[in-house]
C-alpha cells in the first residue's frame, strides 16, 4: 500500500480509503467499458461518479459490488482483495448497492423487505420482533418513518426507493452505492434524500453517488470522478470546480462543434400535433413536428420520454390531451394506437426485443407483421409480393447478410434494428417516431440507421426521436425539446443547440423557458 | 377496492420537509388500512351473500353442519394446498388426479398404515416430479402438471383395475367417518390441522414466507439469496401432499377408492383458491382466503344439493362461478374498464375542425 | 441465460453484448443440437418407426380393417387437433372444452335432426361452436384470464348443461337418415371422415399459412406486444383462435356422431389430451408462435398409431391414459430443452 490517495475534505475524514478499486477494465463483445479505471473511496466521503449515457459508471459499479467480474484490475477492501465477480463476498466485505430497478416485493410488509433473503429466524419461525428491530433501525438511520406492517404495493415509488435503500443500509454497509437514486423522485423528496446522505456520511459511511444531476452532485459531493468512453477523465474536489467545468469534463469533445453533416432542413406544414399530453409520468405536454422536420427529445433517463410518446401514439393509454395527423388536407384524429397506426404513425420502440419484434420469425414475417393488408389480397396473404416487398427493404435498410428467411433473434443488434425500421418503412409512414433508435447498436449500423432516418426526413415525413445518447440527438435533430420529471424544460434549435446546453437543462441545472414551476408538486388527479 | 399506490398515509407533502411516514391515525383509519391490506375482501362479500341468501331459501344447509363442514373440508383441503403452489406464480393441475391415485394405492395395501404412508409418500413424489419438470426442465408449470393430471387419472385406473377398490380393513375405515369431537369427524380435524399449520407456514415461518417473494418479484427473491428452486420444490410437495391426503381421507370414508374420485375437486380447489383473492400470477393471496373461497363454494353445494338441485348444474354453476371469479380479477377487470372508458369518450367527442 | 437487463446507460455495453453474439455484426453460426434436430424432425423418425414396428409385432396391425379402424377413430380427434393447433400456437396452452364442445354436437347434431330436422341441428350447433369460441376467445383476449382456467369452467358449464338438458341418454339417429348416409360413405375403401379430415387440415394449413389471420394468429404466439404494437387488434386474434377450434370441434362431434350414428354425452372423454398430444407431437411448440396444422396431422397419426398398439396389445384405457401423460411431457420437455439450448 505505497501511494494512499488522500483527500483534503470538508467533513474531516479519515484518508485511508475502505475501498480501492485498481485499473479496472472490462469489455464486452468488443466494446471497451471501463477502460484502465481506478477509484478509491474513505469513509464518510460522498464520492459522486458523473459521465454520460455509456460513459462506464454502471459497469463500474456493477464490478464494484461483485455482480460483473472485471477483465483486469482489482476491488481491496482495507487493503484485501475481493473474489471477482462474487456477490456475496462484497456484500460480506461491507459493499451496499441500491440497485437502479426496483427489487422489492409487492406484498410483502415494509420489515419483510428490509430483511428479505436474511429473515432472522428462531428454530424455522420468523424472529418478528427482530425482524422489526432490524428494519427500525434501518429506516431510523435513514430518518424515514415508515409503518412497518405497510405493504410497498402501498406505498408510493418514492417511499419504496427510500425502503430500498433502508435495506442496503441494514446490511450494515460500510460502503453504499446508489445509482441514480433520485430518478423517480419529485424536487422535494430529492432534497430529502439528498440531506439523509449527507448524514450517513457525517456518521462514517463511504458513499458512491452515481448522478447525471450535476446540481445534486455539488451539493452533497465531496469528490467528483469523471468518466467518459470507459476511461477516467479526472477526480476532482467538488471545492475547486464549478459545474460548468464538470460537464465539459464529461461531454469532452468539441464542444462547440457543429453536428455531423448539417442537413438542410425544409419544414413544412405541421403534420403531428400533441396538445395538453397527460399520461402516468407525462405532465402536459404541448408538441408539433412538421413534414420534413426531425424533432428531438433529450432528457435523462426517467425523464418521461417513452412514456410521452407511448401515449402520444396510443400506446399506452393517456389521461388527458389530444393528437391529430394532418398530411393532405385531411386531419386525422389519434384516439387509439389503432389508429394512430392506421392514419400513418409508425412507431420504432425502445424494447426491440421486446416490443419491437418476433424474434423467433423470419425477417419476412416481421416485416410483413405491420405490412399485412398491403401485402394480401382479400385476407389471402400473397407470397411472391411479399417475398420481394422484403428482400427490398433488407436492401434499403442494407440488412446483412441480407438472408430474408432467417429468424430475427439471429441477428445482431444492429441489424435486428434494421429490420424494426424496414418494418415500417414498408408502411410509408407519414410520421414516425424513434425510441431510442441506435441503443446497443454497432458503429457502421448506426450510420445507416442515422442515414435512414434523415432520408425520412428529407423524404418529408415527420420525424419525432428520442435518444439518451448526446452526439446523436444533436446529430439527427432540427430542433430538441428537453424533457425533465414530464415537462418540456426546454427548447433549443439547430443553432443553439449542443451537449452542454442540453445537459444543463436535462439536469435541472439552469431553469427552463418552460414555465410551471408553479404547478411543480402537483399531484395528477 | 383498487388498491392506489397514493394513500394518505404516504402522500407527500414537499412544503414541509417530507412526511414520509404515517401517523398511526384514529382508530377507524387504522382498521380500514388493516382491511385495505388483506385480499379476503371478495370472499368475505361472497360468503356473506352466500350465507344469508341460504339463510333465507335453504337453511338446512346451515342447520345440518356437519355435512356442510365435511363438504367444505373436502373442498378446502386441495385448495389449500394448492394455494401454497399459486402463491409462487406457478400451478398444479394434477391435485385431482393426485388425490384419486392415492386412494387407489392406498386400499390396495393390506395394511391400512403401511396403505396410507405409501400414499402420502407418493404425493410428496408427485411434488418432487413436477418441481422438477418445472424448474429443471423448465416446462411452464401449465403444462407439465397438466401432463402429470392425465398420467396420473390413468395411473389411477390401471392401479385400480378400472373399478372401485375396497378398503382392506374396512371396519377401521369406517370409524374414520364418524366424529370424533362434538360433530368433527376426523376428516374435518383434519383439514383444521392442515389450515393452521399451512397459514402459520406461510405467515410466520421464513420459508412460507419467501413463496410470496419468489412469486411476488422472483428476480429480487434470487438476488436476495433465496433459494428460489428449492422453494418451488417445497410448494409443489406441499401441494402432492395434501393432495394424497385427501385422497386417503376420501378413501377411509368412503371404505372404497373409486378412481374416478375427485371428478370436480380440480374445479372446485382452483375456484376456492381464485375466489379467496389468491392471484393466479402469484405472490398475493392468503391461506385463510382459500379457506373462505372453500367454504362458500361449500355451503353452496350443500344447499343446491338439499334444495334437490343435481349434480349436473352444480357443475355449471361452480364452472361459472369459476370463470366469473378469474375474469374478475382487479387488474383485468382495471383494463377492460380502462379501454372501454376511453373508448366511450372517444366517440363522445367531437371532431375539430380540420 | 441472456436477459436484458434494463440499464440505465445507453448505448450500454452490456446489451450490446447480449445483442450482439458475434463479435462482428451477422449471424452467429450454431451447430444444430440433437435435441433441436429431434425437436424438429423427429416426428417423422419415430412416426414411420413406429408404424413398422407395429407392423412386424403385433398381429393384427397391419389388417385392412384395423387400419381402416385406426382412421376412423383418428377423424374427429384429428379435426379437432387441428383446429386446436391455432390456440397452441397463440401461445394459449390449449382448449380444454373441446371435450364437451364435440360431445355438445355430436348430441344436438343427432338428437335435433331427430326432432327439427338436419339442417336446424347443423344451425344450431354451429351458434353454439361460436358461443364456445366467444366465450372462451373473450375471457382469455380480452379478460387475459388464463386460457387452461378458463376452458375447465367452460369445460364444466357445457357438460353440466349437455347432461342436465340430455339427461345422460343416447340418442340414436334414424337407420336411414343424413347422419348414418354421411358415417358410411365410402370413396373406394376410404371413409368420408378421412376426407373431411384430410380437407379441414387443409383448410385450415391455408387459414393458417396463407391468411393475414393465421399469420397474425403466430406474430402473436411469437410476441403479443410486438404484434399489438404493429396495430393489430389482438383481441379479435385470440377469439378467432378459439372460434376455429371451437369450429372444428364441432366438425369432429359430426363425425363422431356419423361413425356409430348414435350420440351421448360421454362420448368425447379423452379428446382434450389425444388432442394436445398429436399438437405437441407434432411439434407445435407450446410456448407458441411455431406450429404446422400439417404436422398436426403427422402428431395425429403417431398418437392413433400408438393407441391402437395399446387397445391391441390388450393395454385399457388407464395404461392409454398414462402414456399419453407422458408422451405429453417428454415431448414438452424436448421442446424446451431444445430452447434453452437455442438461446445460450
Amino acid at each position: 500500500m505505497s501511494e494512499q490517495p488522500t483527500v483534503a475534505s470538508d467533513a474531516g475524514v479519515g484518508t485511508r480509503p475502505v475501498v480501492d478499486a485498481r485499473n479496472i477494465s472490462k469489455a464486452f463483445g468488443g466494446v471497451q467499458a471501463v477502460d484502465d479505471v481506478s477509484l478509491a473511496v474513505v469513509p464518510g466521503e460522498i464520492h459522486a461518479v458523473v459521465g454520460e449515457n455509456g460513459a462506464g459508471k454502471s459497469t463500474l459499479m456493477r464490478t464494484l459490488s461483485g455482480i460483473i467480474a472485471p477483465d483486469s484490475g482489482q476491488v481491496l477492501v482495507d487493503g484485501v482483495a475481493l473474489q471477482p465477480g462474487d456477490t456475496r463476498a462484497a456484500l460480506a466485505a461491507g459493499i451496499s448497492l441500491v440497485h437502479q430497478e426496483l427489487s422489492l416485493v409487492p406484498e410483502m410488509t415494509v420489515a419483510e423487505n428490509i430483511v428479505l433473503g436474511s429473515t432472522p429466524t428462531n428454530g424455522g419461525f420468523i424472529d418478528r420482533r427482530e425482524q422489526r428491530r432490524i428494519a427500525a433501525e434501518a429506516l431510523e438511520e435513514i430518518g424515514v418513518t415508515v409503518d412497518l406492517d405497510e405493504l410497498i404495493s402501498r406505498l408510493s415509488m418514492a417511499l419504496r426507493q427510500f425502503v430500498e435503500i433502508a435495506r442496503a443500509v441494514a446490511r450494515k454497509p460500510r460502503v453504499l452505492i446508489l445509482d441514480e437514486p433520485t430518478a423517480t423522485l419529485t424536487p422535494a423528496e430529492t432534497d430529502y434524500l439528498l440531506d439523509m446522505l449527507q448524514r450517513l456520511a457525517d456518521r462514517g459511511l463511504a458513499i458512491l453517488y452515481i448522478s447525471h444531476r450535476i446540481p445534486e452532485i455539488f451539493r452533497i459531493g465531496d469528490r467528483i470522478t469523471v468518466l467518459r468512453d470507459g476511461q477516467h477523465v479526472d477526480t476532482v474536489d467538488v471545492a475547486d470546480t464549478d459545474p460548468d467545468a464538470v460537464v465539459r469534463m464529461m461531454v469532452g469533445r468539441e464542444l462547440e462543434a457543429t453536428l455531423g453533416e448539417h442537413r438542410e432542413a425544409d419544414p413544412g406544414e405541421v403534420i403531428v400535433s400533441a396538445k395538453g399530453i397527460r399520461a402516468p409520468g407525462v405532465n402536459g405536454i404541448d408538441l408539433e413536428v412538421r413534414a420534413g422536420e426531425i424533432v428531438g427529445l433529450g432528457g435523462l433517463v426517467g425523464a418521461g420520454r417513452t412514456e410521452l410518446v407511448r401515449a402520444i401514439l396510443g400506446a399506452d393509454p393517456r389521461t388527458d390531451g389530444e393528437v391529430t395527423l394532418t398530411y393532405d388536407g385531411v386531419t386525422h384524429r389519434i384516439n387509439s394506437y389503432g389508429a394512430a397506426i392506421r392514419a400513418g404513425f409508425g412507431y420504432i420502440p425502445e424494447e426491440r426485443r421486446t416490443d419491437g419484434l418476433a424474434l423467433t420469425m423470419s425477417v419476412t414475417d416481421n416485416i410483413t407483421l405491420p405490412n399485412r393488408r398491403h401485402l394480401s389480397r382479400g385476407t389471402i396473404l400473397e407470397r411472391a409480393r411479399i417475398k420481394r416487398f422484403a428482400a427490398q427493404l433488407a436492401d434499403v435498410v442494407g440488412l446483412r447478410p441480407p438472408d430474408v428467411s432467417r429468424e430475427v433473434g439471429q441477428f445482431s443488434g444492429g441489424n435486428q434494428q434494421k429490420v424494426v425500421l424496414a418494418k415500417w418503412l414498408g408502411r410509408e409512414p407519414v410520421a414516425i417516431v424513434l425510441d431510442e433508435p441506435t441503443r446497443g447498436v454497432d458503429v457502421g449500423a448506426k450510420a445507416e440507421i442515422h442515414r435512414l432516418v434523415r432520408e425520412l426526413a428529407d423524404d418529408g415525413k415527420a420525424v419525432l426521436v428520442v435518444s439518451s445518447d448526446l452526439p446523436e440527438l444533436l446529430e439527427l435533430s432540427d430542433t430538441i425539446h428537453v424533457v425533465r420529471d414530464g415537462r418540456i424544460m426546454g427548447t433549443l434549435d439547430r443553432a443553439e443547440a449542443n451537449e452542454a446546453a442540453v445537459m444543463a437543462l436535462a439536469s435541472g441545472q439552469t431553469a427552463g423557458t418552460s414555465a410551471g414551476s408553479d404547478t411543480t408538486s402537483e399531484v395528477d388527479a | 377496492m383498487s388498491q392506489t399506490t397514493s394513500e394518505p398515509t404516504t402522500e407527500p407533502e414537499p412544503q414541509q420537509g417530507l412526511a414520509l411516514g404515517a401517523a398511526p391515525g384514529d382508530l377507524l383509519q387504522r382498521l380500514r388500512t388493516a382491511v385495505a391490506r388483506r385480499t379476503e375482501g371478495r370472499a368475505v362479500a361472497l360468503l356473506t351473500l352466500v350465507v344469508i341468501t341460504v339463510a333465507i331459501v335453504e337453511p338446512r344447509a346451515l342447520t345440518s353442519y356437519p355435512v356442510t363442514l365435511g363438504r367444505i373440508a373436502l373442498i378446502g383441503l386441495v385448495a389449500l394446498g394448492l394455494t401454497a403452489v399459486i402463491l409462487m406464480g406457478e400451478l398444479d393441475l394434477g391435485v385431482a388426479s393426485t388425490l384419486a391415485v392415492s386412494g387407489v394405492v392406498m386400499a390396495s395395501f393390506e395394511s391400512l398404515t403401511v396403505g396410507i404412508i405409501v400414499a402420502l409418500l407418493g404425493g410428496l413424489l408427485i411434488g418432487v416430479v413436477n418441481a422438477f419438470f418445472v424448474v429443471i426442465v423448465g416446462i411452464n408449470s401449465f403444462i407439465a402438471t397438466l401432463g402429470m393430471l392425465f398420467f396420473l387419472r390413468g395411473a389411477a385406473f390401471v392401479i385400480s383395475g378400472e373399478q372401485p377398490v375396497r378398503v382392506a380393513n374396512a371396519d377401521t375405515a369406517l370409524q374414520f367417518g364418524r366424529p370424533l369431537v362434538g360433530p368433527l369427524t376426523p376428516r374435518i380435524l383434519i383439514f383444521i390441522v392442515v389450515f393452521i399449520a399451512l397459514h402459520v407456514f406461510v405467515t410466520r415461518m421464513r420459508v412460507g414466507r419467501e413463496f410470496y417473494a419468489v412469486g411476488g418479484n422472483r428476480e429480487a427473491a434470487y438476488d436476495a439469496g433465496i433459494p428460489v428452486v428449492r422453494r418451488v420444490f417445497t410448494g409443489f410437495m406441499i401441494s402432492g401432499f395434501v393432495s394424497a391426503l385427501a385422497g386417503v381421507i376420501n378413501a377411509m370414508e368412503r371404505t372404497a377408492a373409486d378412481p374416478t374420485a375427485g371428478g370436480t375437486v380440480l374445479l372446485a380447489s382452483f375456484a376456492a383458491a381464485i375466489i379467496g383473492g389468491v392471484l393466479l400470477n402469484g405472490g398475493r393471496g392468503s391461506i385463510v382466503g382459500a379457506l373462505l373461497g372453500a367454504a362458500t363454494l361449500g355451503i353452496l353445494q350443500v344447499s343446491l344439493t338439499l334444495s334437490g338441485v343435481q349434480v349436473d348444474v352444480q357443475n355449471i354453476i361452480i364452472g361459472s362461478v369459476l370463470l366469473l371469479a378469474v375474469i374478475s380479477d382487479p387488474a383485468s377487470v382495471r383494463r377492460v374498464m380502462a379501454r372501454a372508458s376511453t373508448f366511450l369518450s372517444e366517440r363522445s367527442k367531437p371532431q375539430p375542425a380540420g | 441465460m441472456m436477459t436484458d437487463e434494463p440499464v440505465a446507460e445507453t448505448p450500454s455495453p452490456d446489451q450490446a453484448a447480449a445483442t450482439t453474439p458475434a463479435a462482428e455484426p451477422g449471424i452467429e453460426e450454431r451447430a444444430v443440437t440433437v435435441t433441436e434436430w429431434m425437436a424438429d424432425r423427429g416426428i417423422f423418425i419415430f412416426t414411420a418407426l413406429l408404424i413398422l414396428a407395429a407392423a412386424v409385432f403385433i398381429d393384427g396391425f397391419a389388417s385392412l380393417t384395423n387400419i381402416t379402424d385406426v382412421f376412423n377413430r383418428a377423424a374427429p380427434i384429428g379435426i379437432v387437433a387441428v383446429g386446436m393447433t391455432f390456440v397452441v400456437i397463440s401461445a394459449n396452452y390449449l382448449d380444454l372444452s373441446v371435450v364437451a364442445q364435440v360431445a355438445t354436437s355430436a348430441v344436438v347434431l343427432i338428437a335435433v335432426s331427430n326432432e327439427y330436422g338436419f339442417v336446424l341441428a347443423i344451425l344450431a350447433a354451429i351458434v353454439i361452436a361460436l358461443v364456445y369460441g366467444f366465450v372462451n376467445g373473450v375471457a382469455v383476449g380480452v379478460f387475459k384470464a388464463n386460457a387452461v382456467i378458463v376452458t375447465l369452467s367452460t369445460t364444466f358449464i357445457g357438460l353440466g348443461l349437455l347432461r342436465w338438458v340430455s339427461g345422460g341418454s343416447i340418442y340414436f339417429g334414424p337407420p336411414d337418415g343424413p347422419v348414418r348416409v354421411f358415417g358410411s360413405t365410402r370413396l373406394g375403401p376410404i371413409p368420408l371422415s378421412m376426407i373431411v379430415l384430410v380437407a379441414m387440415t387443409l383448410l385450415l394449413s391455408f387459414v393458417l399459412n396463407r391468411t393475414t389471420f393465421g399469420f397474425l394468429v403466430k406474430a402473436y404466439g411469437s410476441n403479443r406486444e410486438a404484434t399489438r404494437l404493429t396495430g393489430a387488434n389482438t383481441a379479435m386474434v385470440v377469439i378467432g383462435a378459439f372460434v376455429i377450434t371451437a369450429l372444428a370441434a364441432m366438425v369432429g362431434g359430426f363425425v363422431l356422431a356419423a361413425f356409430s350414428n348414435t350420440a351421448v354425452s360421454s362420448m368425447s372423454t379423452g379428446f382434450d389430451f389425444r388432442a394436445l398430444a398429436a399438437i405437441i407431437v407434432g411439434g407445435t411448440s407450446v410456448f407458441g408462435g411455431r406450429g404446422s396444422v400439417m404436422r398436426t396431422l403427422l402428431g395425429v397419426v403417431f398418437v392413433s398409431v400408438l393407441t391402437n398398439i395399446m387397445v391391441l396389445s390388450g393395454l385399457g384405457f388407464g395404461m392409454q391414459q398414462m402414456a399419453i401423460g407422458l408422451l405429453i411431457v417428454a415431448a414438452v420437455s424436448v421442446d424446451a430443452l431444445a430452447r434453452k439450448a437455442g438461446t445460450s
